[in-house]
């Protein structure tokens, strides 16, 4: 029997996902864990394996389509199995919207596809939204219906028109040159989702960087110290990230005002502190969120982070796991960053940047010390609070790491 | 482990709960007082209760028109059958959801529900605590009256609207802080049993949601029946020792006595309490934050009904139960405010979807009006209510029907017809066609379509 291979949900706010890149094509062999395609969803990329031993008998996702959860993208089977048409409308009664995405990838349309497809007069459509769509010249067949049964809307007619606006008034003049040879990437999944957050958390809100260097040399060599240590009875090994953490939702917890959110013109303040860290993906980037912080003594935050850092390098992060943060940390310190602009991940108020620790000389007294210090960069939302105060929160987390003792209590 | 428990049983919470025993889940819903909620025990029902025996007496009055002679003289109203009425037929209803929850074996548990963990509830009853787990929940706790900062409810003189529907008679006067919809409501009942009643509101019109000459409309009707009306009126002080309030009007202070003060000044969410902090549930005092399944930023948690802010009717709360607890067993579903009809149960009724000429004037600019009065009607005349109209919106492009206001004798049932259009999208050619059985009152709906295309017939 044909294996369906369907589309993932992953996690309960995933609405669409997309087959990044086919790894087989029709007619390729393929045994049960081979990767056959990578996918990628709002949130996260993750790979397909195969179900069964078999050959790829029919795709009917393209690459860059996206489709909801439970969508059939390909079947797996037997070199001669013949793909039956209940086979091919299962997907219809799974998931009605997926029929444009399924039609137009189906590589050899079944014989009596002309007569199955919808004819102009019985496409359900909105009395508005058909003479709108009428006066655009606007192919009724190609909108995408939200409706009831997937009755076409006038707000889905709207949206179509939006998007040509929007493609016509960026034209691709560069693009249709062939003198230029340019590579042109799709803004899709992770991409898309990203480009458009960080795009609204500029427009939207007053952002504003303030920088301060702190001395975590007491630090490294405290880290030194009870690192064997941590290893041994805890099985973490604690790292700068971790003190830096914890540094935070200390101070979180002092400074109220940057553990908070501007929603609606209303600023709302968090007693917990659900910590969200930026985590570099090989295209794109994700924020596990470390939820309840507050509640974590050191060690237990460390092992935390490495277990939701790991979840979203494999691509296993549920998404779930990266909602609700009330403030973020990024750091870029590894990439040899010293400053930096991070941008607020909204609706949050604020988001620390760390860069790389630098060895320097630093008077101590009177003695010339060689001492390491961190710069570090927080972005804050100036609609929520002033330079001052936010100041004032950076100079905690400043203390705590060059008080590192305070961490540990 | 309860799969799914459902904290409030109002309009909100009760659907809610059906909806989800009814995809198989195993459903708790948790209430502290009686099922039914704000709507059938101190909201809709009973009020619509109150209007109907006001009516009624109102209707009898009128005897003499329609060719019956009474000795009007020994017409008077009995308020405890009044009462009595309203207290039945809540009754009835709230036993109809007890039914309707062992019909669908959902188990109901009294108490007062707060968070523990985003897994667990503490359901508090009277000095005993038990603990809930549940994989989801939906919150559906409701809203209560907002009140003024200077002048809380005593339940005295200065009431709420749940204590204004069970006064022990009928006030000789009664002052309405408010002039919204539950204040206009009280207003229509009171002043139709006899009471001296008095509006004060800040606004420069009553119903400031609603098309200026509708609210008009009823303005002019409330007057006639002697009820004063104060609009762009801020009050100032209120003094409960004497039952005076002062509340200034035109740059002028006005004093006033009244038997009692009703605040109507909108409802809030009941947001605190619920241990939302707790589980890190984003909220407002506008209500709880959830995205277009009903769904809080915490998954596993969802929250529908007045609770949410947003439109606080009994039909939007049926409509987000149903969404949140279809969302929760697993069914992609997204609420649709497309058309939701606003309902106002005055004397006459108020009823109104979509858009109002103002709202829509600054959408679309140029717009068509088409209107109909209910004085050139023949069931209207008949029935002796010849008083409203009909007002529809159409948007001047492509025709479609944008709104639909009416005040007149039954507009809260013939604003189904509008309801239908704006949900549908229809477009005036649509509805050109359309035959309205003669006489009624829904002639008047077509009228108003055929005046905005410039083809009416009887006006
Ligand atoms: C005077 C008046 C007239 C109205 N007339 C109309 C009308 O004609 N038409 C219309 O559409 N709407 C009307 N409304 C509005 C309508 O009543 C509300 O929109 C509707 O009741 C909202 O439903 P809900 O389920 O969200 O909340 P509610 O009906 O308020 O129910 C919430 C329930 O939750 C319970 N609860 C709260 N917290 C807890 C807790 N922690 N634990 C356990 N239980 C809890 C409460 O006891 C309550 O029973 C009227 C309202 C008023 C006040």
């Amino acid at each position: 029997m044909a294996a369906e291979v369907v589309m993932p949900k992953l996690g309960m706010a995933m609405k669409e996902g997309t087959v990044s890149t086919w790894n087989k094509k029709v007619g390729d062999s393929v045994s049960k864990g081979d990767m056959i395609a990578s996918i990628n969803s709002e949130k996260i990329e993750m790979e397909i394996e195969a179900p069964q031993d078999g050959v790829i008998l029919d795709i009917l996702v393209q690459e860059d389509v996206g489709v909801p959860p439970g969508t059939i993208i390909c079947y797996v089977g037997n070199p001669n199995e013949q793909l039956t048409e209940q086979n091919r409308s299962a997907n219809e009664l799974q998931a009605p919207k997926n029929e444009v995405a399924a039609t137009i990838s189906l590589e050899e349309p079944p014989a009596n596809a002309a007569s199955s497809k919808k004819s102009k007069e019985t496409v359900r459509i909105s009395p508005i939204a058909r003479k709108i769509a009428e006066s655009e010249n606007i192919d009724i067949e190609t909108i995408k219906g939200t409706g009831p049964k997937g009755r076409i809307t006038k707000a889905d007619v709207e949206k179509v028109l939006a998007e040509r606006a929007a493609e016509a008034s960026h034209p691709p003049a560069e693009r249709d040159n062939p003198a230029i040879n340019k590579e042109t990437l799709p803004v899709a999944g992770m991409r898309k989702v990203i480009a458009s957050r960080m795009h609204n958390s500029l427009l939207n809100s007053a952002q504003l960087t303030i920088n301060m260097r702190a001395d975590v040399t007491d630090l490294l060599s405290l880290q030194q110290e009870i690192k064997e240590v941590t290893q041994q009875r805890h099985k973490v090994k604690i790292s700068l990230t971790d003190f830096i953490a914890r540094a935070c939702v200390l101070s979180l917890q002092e400074h109220k005002q940057m553990n908070s959110a501007y929603i609606d013109n209303e600023i709302h303040l968090y007693n917990h502190v659900h910590l969200g860290m930026a985590v570099a993906l090989e295209n794109g980037l994700v924020v596990p969120v470390m939820q309840h912080a507050e509640k974590m003594s050191l060690v237990e935050l460390a092992a935390e982070i490495k277990t939701r850092a790991g979840d979203a390098r494999q691509g296993q992060l549920s998404t779930d796991r990266m909602q609700g943060s009330t403030f973020t940390i990024t750091n870029l310190g590894t990439y040899g960053v010293e400053y930096f602009t991070p941008v607020l991940n909204p609706p949050e108020t604020g988001i620390l940047g760390v860069g790389a620790t630098e060895d320097v000389p630093m008077y101590q007294g009177d003695e010339l010390q060689r001492r390491s210090l961190l710069p570090l960069s927080l972005t804050f939302d100036h609609r929520v609070l002033d330079g001052a105060p936010a100041a004032n929160f950076l100079g905690t987390i400043k203390q705590y790491l060059e008080q590192p003792i305070l961490l540990l209590l | 482990m309860k799969p799914l428990v459902v904290i409030g049983g109002g309009p909100a919470g009760y659907v809610a709960a059906i909806t989800a025993a009814r995809q198989g889940k195993q459903v708790t819903l948790i209430e502290q007082k009686d099922l039914g909620g704000t709507c059938l025990n101190e909201g809709c029902m009973p009020t619509k209760s109150l209007l109907a025996s006001a009516e009624a007496y109102e209707k009898i009055k009128q005897a003499e028109q329609f060719g019956i002679t009474l000795p009007l003289e020994q017409v008077k109203i009995n308020w405890d059958g009044v009462q009595h009425h309203k207290t039945a037929i809540v009754k009835k209803l709230v036993q109809g959801i007890g039914y309707l929850m062992r019909k669908n074996s959902i188990k109901v548990m009294k108490g007062e529900a707060s968070f523990l963990t985003n897994h667990r509830l503490a359901v508090r009853n009277e000095n005993q605590v038990e603990e809930v787990e549940a994989e989801q929940f939906i919150i559906a706790a409701g809203s209560e009256p907002a009140s003024l900062p200077f002048a809380p409810f005593d339940g005295k003189w200065i009431i709420h609207s749940g204590q204004a529907m069970s006064l022990p008679a009928i006030p000789s006067s009664l002052l309405i802080v408010g002039g919204g919809v539950i204040g206009c409501e009280f207003a229509s009942i009171y002043s139709q049993m006899g009471a001296k009643v008095t509006i004060v509101e800040a606004a420069d019109q009553l119903l400031p949601g609603e098309d200026a000459d509708i609210a008009f409309t009823l303005q002019e009707e409330l007057e006639k029946k002697g009820v004063a009306i104060y609009t762009s009126a801020l009050l100032t002080e209120m003094q409960p020792e004497n039952k005076k309030a002062l509340f200034k009007h035109k740059e002028e202070l006005h004093e006033l006595q009244a038997e009692y003060a009703l605040i109507s000044i909108g409802r809030k969410p009941r947001v605190l309490g619920l241990g939302l902090e707790q589980v890190g549930v984003h909220f407002s005092k506008q209500g709880i934050d959830v995205n277009e399944h009903m769904q809080t930023n915490v998954p596993n948690i969802y929250a529908c009904g007045d609770v949410v802010g947003g439109i606080q009717l009994a039909h939007v709360a049926f409509h987000e139960g149903t969404v949140a607890a279809l969302h929760a067993c697993g069914k992609d579903k997204s609420v649709n405010y497309r058309a939701v009809p606003r309902c106002i149960y005055t004397h006459p009724e108020i009823a109104s979807v979509g858009m109002t000429e103002k709202q829509a004037r600054s959408e679309y600019g140029d717009i068509r009006v088409g209107e109909f009065s209910f004085t050139a009607n023949g069931k209207a005349m008949i029935a002796n209510n010849p008083v409203g109209k009909v007002k529809v919106i159409v948007e001047p492009q492509f025709n479609e029907i944008i709104g639909l206001s009416i005040v007149g004798a039954h507009a809260t049932e013939l604003i189904g017809q509008g309801t239908i259009m704006l949900h549908g999208e229809l477009t005036t050619d649509v509805m050109e066609d359309f035959i309205a059985a003669h006489p009624t009152l829904s002639e008047a709906i077509h009228e108003a379509l055929l005046q905005s295309t410039g083809q009416a017939v009887h006006s």
